[in-house]
């Protein structure tokens, strides 16, 4: 792993481990309801500051606090078209079956590519941890992916480009 | 067309059927293909042994047009398909540019399925022999107003292509357009592979392949809707070594079949994407549902300990317990004896078992 990706991934993962501190709170304007905060953010006094990390202009990640939920959101980075529509394709298809995760959010808080919103139950439910080492293994998973996948394609097309022009001779 | 076979597989079905058939059987069938090519199959029970094959395709080119549809060369391609079972009916059927009568009686047994594939790859044959044409000339020119005029081919209606004739070699180029706009990057893609493939020094006997997102300079003047796309052009440069002999046919085929083959390549790539991004789901998943499972686990374990627990403490404090039971049943015995509440009861009463109010002889009423 290069030196700055692993830098990035563990101030991300501190900033995790001192941030999901979450407990149960009913929202304050319904009664015999339970609502993210961070969602709704309709009391000032249950949020905290968002901590934003940047790797680099094309990479960063907004952590949002609040008393009884948390929502990291990523921003991977694209070097060029390819690997832009491979982002997209990606991020869209893991969006789309968001049950399958539990804590990934349907839709990406503008201006990035993909959401996480954990809420305290899904703290009681799994261990603390390990949801912090699969937002972690989720990040460096999604960078090899897009990476091994333009590679692919690049490769099939070579295949095919040579496959073509065998024809000629 | 859209299809690297050369023979249409519809067509090859109706004629073995014809062929493979006890009895004579009568067929009057129209068939489409591509939206743009039709077959009209005419079989009678009265002249069983001759099946009429007649073929519509839109010409390559729209240039010349001779006697009856289709040139000298083109006729000549189409009598060596075959030409002790076919024979070429002039002048065609009204609507058709070629009428073909089929003798399936000169067939060979052991050779049916061979013979009849290849008459039906007639229609491939029209549209590369017209292509062919063209490529044989490639050392003559023709030149207009000073420049080389191009040659626009149409092999299928929203795809033209350009034939330009220079000295020593022809040009074909390719103006590449896409619906999605991630097919046009994974077509970019596949061109700028193949552009370096065909620079490398093992390939230097494949024609020279360039890309380009602006028109080349050969087809200046051109129409407008014909320009203007979101792929690109893609050109390749055919010399006379690639359609000496044998090469022609493949070369010619070759260029007909470019589009498809991109689109193919880009549909493939496509699903090859959507098949790794499933696999991929699963692993993700994986990490999470380990972590909700151990989870459980644990939880289990603290319960079956929590439950001991409990167990020592009944058996510490029965007292207690037998208390608690006992205060159970006196409120139990209080909620007995306390009235019957019935829940919306006293709107009841008051509505409809009101009793009237009397007034006292004491008292007065005052009057209005």
């Amino acid at each position: 792993m290069a030196n700055t990706l692993r830098l990035y991934l563990t101030c991300i993962r501190n900033t995790l481990e001192a941030a999901m501190c979450l407990q149960n709170f009913p929202c304050q304007e319904v009664e015999r309801h339970n609502k993210p905060e961070v969602e709704l953010k309709t009391s000032p006094e249950l949020l905290l500051n968002p901590v934003l990390i940047c790797r680099n202009e094309a990479e960063k990640c907004l952590i949002e606090t609040s008393i009884n939920s948390l929502r990291i959101s990523l921003k991977v980075k694209q070097a060029d078209e390819l690997e832009n529509i491979l982002t997209k394709k990606f991020l869209r298809f893991l969006s789309m079956r968001a049950e399958a995760f539990q804590v990934l959010r349907r839709k990406p808080v503008q201006g990035y590519d993909i959401s996480f919103l954990i809420t305290n139950y899904h703290c009681e439910e799994m261990q603390k941890h390990k949801l912090i080492d699969f937002i972690v293994q989720f990040m460096e998973d999604i960078d090899k992916e897009i990476s091994e996948l333009k590679l692919s394609v690049n490769t099939r097309g070579r295949l095919v480009a040579t496959e073509f022009l065998k024809q000629f001779i | 067309m859209a299809c690297f076979e050369r023979a249409s597989p519809a067509l090859k079905e109706i004629l073995l059927k014809l062929y493979r058939a006890e009895k004579p059987m009568e067929i009057d069938h129209h068939l489409y293909e591509f939206g743009s090519v039709e077959y009209h199959i005419q079989c009678s029970s009265s002249d069983p042994h001759n099946t009429y094959l007649s073929i519509s395709t839109p010409l390559l080119s729209q240039g010349v047009v001779f006697s009856y549809g289709l040139s000298h060369y083109t006729i000549q391609m189409v009598k060596e398909v075959c030409s002790d079972v076919v024979e070429i009916i002039n002048p065609a059927k009204e609507g058709y540019q070629l009428t073909l009568k089929l003798n399936f009686a000169k067939i060979p047994h052991k050779k049916d399925l061979k013979i009849i594939t290849e008459i039906c790859t007639v229609q491939a044959v029209i549209l590369s022999s017209q292509l062919k044409e063209l490529l044989q000339n490639v050392s003559s020119h023709d030149i207009s107003q000073g420049m080389y005029k191009p040659v626009k081919l149409v092999y299928h209606p929203r795809e033209p292509f350009f034939v330009i004739r220079q000295p020593k070699k022809i040009t074909a180029v390719f103006p590449m357009r896409f619906k999605d706009n991630s097919d046009v990057i994974i077509a970019t893609a596949f061109f700028q592979e193949l552009m370096d493939v065909g620079s490398s020094e093992a390939w230097a006997r494949a024609p020279p392949c360039t890309w380009s997102p602006i028109p080349p300079p050969e087809l200046r003047g051109e129409p407008f809707e014909d320009l203007s796309t979101n792929g690109g052009f893609v050109s390749f440069d055919i010399s006379s070594r690639h359609v000496e002999g044998k090469k022609l046919d493949k070369t010619a085929w070759s260029l007909l079949n470019f589009y498809a083959y991109v689109k193919y390549h880009v549909k493939s790539t496509r699903g090859f994407i959507q098949r790794r991004m499933r696999k991929r789901l699963d692993s993700l998943v994986e990490v999470l549902q380990k972590a909700s499972t151990e989870e459980e686990e644990d939880t289990h374990i603290k319960k079956v300990q929590g439950w001991k627990c409990v167990r020592k403490l009944v058996s510490i404090s029965k007292s207690k317990t037998l208390r608690r039971r006992c205060s159970d049943f006196t409120k139990k015995i209080r909620r007995i004896r306390l009235p019957i509440k019935i829940h919306g009861f006293d709107r009841f009463r008051r509505r409809w078992l009101k009793i009237p109010k009397f007034s006292s002889a004491m008292k007065y009423t005052k009057l209005d």
